[in-house]
């Protein structure tokens, strides 16, 4: 049964962006492709993952090579792209290897940047859309359902997700190892580079922090303000303004430093040696390296926080390790309730049948004594009862330790053939 | 008995550090939760013992030094639970708990039999005891936050991500520890020991000057030493000078100190030893 799971696709691992992009499809083009693949046949059950990094098909079919085809040909037809060219960078994975490829995308463990968080809510996207278009069955419900769950554990069990992996939110962390909490606390932004006011943007979001901003040119330091609804201060002020705020990013086109060792010396005394964070962005820098030398004076430029950067990709690749054994033993206990699921039918109209023949075998015999009392009748059901709960057991227990060591299918047939079950009954899922 | 049950409360502290340094090192929040506990059951094995030896003896166990001692491990450990709860600090154990350790470990030793002079086992050194030993606790945890503050400093100034970084906390939280858990231990020392200053003024010394006294008694000596630590961080940090690096410096000073007066203590005879 989980032989029939299938996923197809490429990646930023396969395919470059030229080609992901290109085959990029739209919402409606997307419902268009999954209505007709779906009804062509190939395929009981269907999904498709579409963002920047990833195009994926996700399905139940017989011949997973068919329904690849078929569903890959309708999308490179939809953008006017050769099919031809696009099979080579196409993978496929069948049975556990498609669950734990589902299970790893949801829980990020396959993106670009480990653990980011976008991708879990994406693939939740794509499967509503599969299910609005009709195309899910119980098998791929079960498959995401699990892969949503599998997800939430990685990120709450391991730290994938806890470090930051951008200049400017390294920025932010750090301010948190300084200062604890950043509310309350005030930032002054000299220059306007992109990456300061980005770092500004991403401290205002921790809490509520006042913004200064000086520019050697008044009109910028007013549009910049406006944007950052902060004050801005006249360039020559910003010296006087260092002694009232915790945090400083520079990001000017100086040549040469713009604070000085004696600047920041002068500039603690004066705020009573509260702690000040220097964030440097600019290059040449604009802050004196050996700043960071003072007591409670912090300085980090964008080497510093690039290395942040890196040793804190380094702590998600030690979590994602983690995240890969819990997502491995999940893949594991999905197989085994699957086979579970594989017999339970059978096992269902068995009962169903058995139960059918008692109870008009026990009407027949009532009908033959009008003058039952109800302790006979009752006595009549019970007894029928345990007979055939005593025929149930033997069947039951060979299905179930049949599913468990791999071999169901024969079983299925055996018990189906022996007791006249109709396939018609088997209501569970296609297999 | 009391001493059995202290025994095994000792013995489940120092298991308790191993754990909070275990988990220090290896970043595992299991064994954090473990050493919590364990200080927990260790602490309630502590009161139990405590409180029996006040039975068996018919007076409050806070007279010897070995009972000084435990009374100080006894609020310290009480006082560095409520932080680590109160902070959040699930790291504060692995600092605290080896800091008491250094002082308890000398308890099941020889210390036990020293005992203070009959004399003083009046209601006023009772007081002076009392006061000394709650503030000692606190400054044992002021010691604990100030290692934290300097170990998280270098990691952050020197741009490396050692082992501790991602389990301390941040630095303006670690500073303010250190100050909170001096302006509570400190008041408590200096009248402490102002008590004891005032009663030995009280009794007839004729003809000794206050350097003699203090010349005798050197843990009285050691004690004014650490005292004047203390309050050349706090009067420091009162004017505004002294944060951050250079006050938690002070603090372990201030430590040392305070293990050379209980050491003093320990070895010396002087007025207060018999």
């Amino acid at each position: 049964m989980i032989h029939t799971v299938f996923v197809a696709g490429l990646s930023h691992r396969t395919a470059p962006i030229d080609v992901r992009e290109q085959l990029a499809l739209e919402e409606d083009k997307l419902r268009e492709v999954l209505r007709d693949v779906a009804g062509g046949g190939v395929c009981s059950e269907l999904m498709i993952l579409s963002t920047c990094n990833r195009v994926e098909v996700y399905g139940v079919a017989e011949v997973p090579g068919e329904a690849r085809g078929a569903a890959f040909r309708r999308m490179t037809a939809q953008r006017g792209m050769n099919f031809e060219v696009l099979e080579p960078l196409l993978y496929t994975k069948t049975g556990a290897d498609a669950v734990l490829h589902a299970f790893r995308v949801a829980a990020s463990l396959d993106s670009m940047v480990l653990g980011e968080p976008q991708i879990l809510g994406q693939v939740k996207d794509a499967f509503a859309l599969a299910q609005s278009c009709r195309v899910v069955g119980p098998m791929l419900h079960a498959l995401m359902s699990q892969a949503f769950a599998v997800a939430k554990r990685v990120r709450t069990e391991t730290e994938i997700g806890r470090f930051a992996v951008s200049v400017s939110f390294a920025a932010v962390e750090l301010a948190r190892k300084i200062f604890g909490t950043l509310d309350g606390k005030t930032v002054l932004l000299i220059g306007a580079g992109e990456m300061g006011e980005l770092a500004a943007r991403h401290l205002q979001d921790q809490g509520t922090l006042p913004v200064y901003v000086a520019n050697r040119t008044w009109g910028r330091a007013q549009d910049l303000a406006r944007d950052l609804a902060g004050t801005a201060v006249r360039y020559e002020d910003f010296p006087s303004v260092m002694a009232e705020v915790d945090i400083v990013i520079t990001s000017t086109a100086a040549p040469e430093p713009i604070i000085s060792v004696a600047d920041v010396l002068a500039v603690l005394r004066a705020r009573h040696e509260r702690p000040l964070f220097f964030i440097d962005i600019a290059v040449p820098r604009n802050v004196e390296p050996a700043v960071n030398d003072l007591d409670n004076a912090f300085c980090y430029d964008v080497d510093d926080l690039r290395s942040v950067v890196e040793s804190n990709l380094r702590e998600r690749q030690r979590e994602a390790q983690r995240g890969e054994v819990l997502v491995q033993g999940e893949v594991r206990k999905f197989a085994e309730r699957l086979r579970d699921l594989e017999v339970v039918p059978t096992i269902v109209s068995l009962r169903e049948k058995l139960e059918a023949i008692r109870r008009g075998e026990v009407a027949r015999v009532l009908g033959r004594l009008p003058g039952a009392d109800e302790a006979t009748k009752q006595a009549l059901e019970a007894l029928s009862q345990a007979i055939v709960n005593k025929v149930l057991h033997g069947p039951t227990v060979k299905l179930r330790d049949s599913s468990r060591a791999g071999h169901a299918r024969r079983w299925i047939e055996v018990i189906s053939e022996v007791f006249g079950l109709g396939t018609k009954d088997r209501t569970g899922p296609p297999s | 008995m009391n001493a059995v049950v202290f025994d095994v409360a000792l013995t489940a502290y120092i298991v308790a550090a191993a754990a909070a340094l275990g988990s220090l090192f290896g970043r595992r929040d299991d064994l954090a939760r473990f050493a919590r506990l364990l200080t927990v059951a260790g602490w309630a094995c502590h009161t139990g013992a405590i409180i029996l030896r006040w039975v068996d003896l018919r007076r409050a166990p806070v007279l010897t030094l070995a009972e000084g001692v435990s009374v100080v491990i006894w609020v310290a450990v009480l006082f560095g639970l409520w932080i680590e709860y109160r902070y959040g600090i699930t790291t504060f154990g692995a600092f605290f708990l080896p800091a008491i350790l250094a002082l308890g470990l000398g308890l099941p030793t020889g210390l036990r039999g020293l005992a203070l002079e009959p004399q003083s086992q009046s209601g006023w050194a009772l007081v002076h005891v009392g006061l000394i030993l709650v503030g000692l606790a606190a400054l044992v945890l002021n010691f604990g936050s100030a290692l934290m503050y300097v170990l998280q400093e270098r990691q952050i100034k020197a741009k490396r991500r050692g082992a501790f970084y991602y389990g301390l906390p941040a630095l303006e939280t670690l500073d303010h520890l250190t100050l909170v858990t001096l302006t509570v231990g400190f008041p408590f020392l200096t009248v402490g020991l102002v008590l004891g200053i005032l009663r030995a003024w009280g009794v007839p010394q004729a003809g000794r000057s206050w350097a003699s006294l203090l010349a005798g008694d050197p843990l009285a000596l050691f004690s004014l030493v650490m005292w004047l630590v203390y309050a050349a961080t706090l009067s420091g940090r009162a004017v505004g000078r002294w944060r951050g690096r250079r006050a938690a410096y002070f603090a372990i000073a201030g430590f040392c100190v305070l293990l050379a007066t209980l050491g003093a203590g320990a070895f010396f005879h002087g007025r207060h030893g018999s």
